[in-house]
């Protein structure tokens, strides 16, 4: 799992970062809202925390310059206790929960657990970009014609138009779409990609999934 | 009423016609299993439409019962299909059609790239062929046409299966099963991408 952390109070994100790489997720941090913007359009997050008032861009605004681009990833916002106002702004733009500060370690871990765990059961069904369309109910990928792709492949499919425009690792997807099973080899990447480009070119799509075989791979408007 | 068949005397021609585009692609099967050990097709269908189908497609399309109707107007007297394990050997099958000596290709339809809307997948040409007599027109060496379908093993099996439905009336359930058909369909085409991406994936290594 994949955090983005924006605070400009050195101390504090360092100490912050350390609990989270502890507790097993990976960390990158950003001391402005600016600097996480272009973080955000660059990596596939599973949780981002911002601070709200950071100089050169505060991060409400970084928030919804995130969510224009079609990132929904989840945002945990962080507040200074009298900053009512700003947490219903921050709330009202898009974020997802918001702690206001001091707050205990436990409860950051807690609440982004808790992001997690929501965004996952409640992933929209229907992602569209470009021509394609994917019903991740049913299975079907949609362009000029309809294809119904497997459980994994579509999946992938997903996770690809949730972090479209983005480089992906290979071992990132793998952590994401085949996490639970240990026994399958890293190359099923690879070869999903492969079924989804052929599935994509054959159903007329203008997007297409670039990156060679060692990765990374990106999906991008043809 | 009718006497002697709708297509005159070249009724006795038309399987030569056959035959000798068959032998075309036989080469190409032969040379497709030197090269990779397996045949470029999984078998092949052919017909001659018979005289009293001809006679009723000329009715239905309001056409006079005569060998002009059924060999110029009408150009599906000589019939093809082209059964292939893989989706890539349609093309590549359809690339060799265009390059056949004495061969013109009049018009093309692919089913595969743009499915009809119930899900049907195929890919479709009407032929004229140069033939060594002297045809309706009086021209020698004379044409003649050839419809050719291309489809996979899935498509095919696929196709006959919604043929049953097309020729079944009063059918309990029509609008679930005409959609039950269309996902069906767009799973085998699932299937077919994929068993294709593996076959690419073994030869490339």
């Amino acid at each position: 799992m994949r955090i983005l952390l924006a605070e400009d109070e050195e101390q504090l994100s360092r100490a912050v970062a350390a609990v989270l790489s502890h507790g097993g997720y990976q960390v990158d941090i950003a001391s402005n809202g600016e600097i996480a913007v272009d973080y955000a359009s660059r990596n596939a997050y599973d949780c981002m925390v911002f601070d709200i008032m950071m100089p050169v861009m505060d991060g409400i605004e970084a928030m919804e310059k995130i969510r224009e681009s079609g990132d929904s990833t989840p945002v945990i916002l962080l507040t200074a206790k009298a900053e009512v106002e700003d947490r219903i702004a921050g709330l009202d733009a898009g974020a997802d929960d918001y702690l206001t500060k001091p707050f205990s370690m436990g409860e950051l871990s807690a609440r982004i657990r808790s992001v997690i765990r929501r965004r996952d059961g409640l992933s929209p069904k229907h992602l569209t970009m470009g021509n394609i369309s994917l019903n991740t109910e049913l299975q079907e990928l949609k362009a000029v014609n309809s294809i119904r792709l497997g459980k994994k492949e579509s999946e992938l499919m997903e996770y690809f138009l949730l972090n479209r425009e983005k480089d992906l690792v290979p071992e990132e997807i793998f952590r994401h779409i085949w996490a639970d099973d240990s026994s399958i080899d890293h190359d099923v990447v690879w070869v999903y990609v492969s079924y989804l480009r052929n599935k994509l070119v054959a159903v007329s799509a203008d997007v297409v999934i670039d990156g060679k075989k060692e990765g990374p791979f990106r999906l991008s408007k043809r | 009423m009718n006497t002697g068949s709708i297509y005159g005397t070249y009724e006795q021609l038309l399987p030569g016609v056959l035959e000798h585009f068959l032998g075309e692609l036989e080469k190409l099967n032969e040379q497709t299993k030197q090269l990779t050990g397996e045949g470029i097709y999984e078998h092949l269908h052919t017909r001659v439409k018979s005289d009293s189908s001809m006679r009723e497609k000329c009715d239905r399309r309001g056409l006079p019962q005569t060998a002009r109707s059924a060999l110029r107007d009408i150009m599906d007297a000589i019939g093809v299909r082209v059964i292939t394990r893989f989706i890539d050997d349609i093309m590549e099958i359809v690339e060799y059609i265009r390059g056949i000596q004495g061969v013109e290709v009049v018009t093309e339809k692919d089913y595969i790239r743009n499915a009809k809307p119930n899900g049907y997948r195929s890919y479709h040409m009407i032929l004229s062929v140069e033939v060594p007599w002297r045809d309706i027109d009086g021209e020698e060496p004379g044409r003649c046409f050839i419809e050719v379908q291309l489809r996979t093993l899935a498509m095919d099996s696929w196709a006959s299966l919604e043929h049953q439905l097309k020729y079944k009336k009063d059918i309990r359930n029509q609008k679930l099963i005409v959609s039950e058909l269309k996902r069906c369909a767009d799973e085998l085409a699932g299937c077919d991408l994929s068993m294709q991406t593996i076959r690419n994936l073994i030869r490339s290594e």
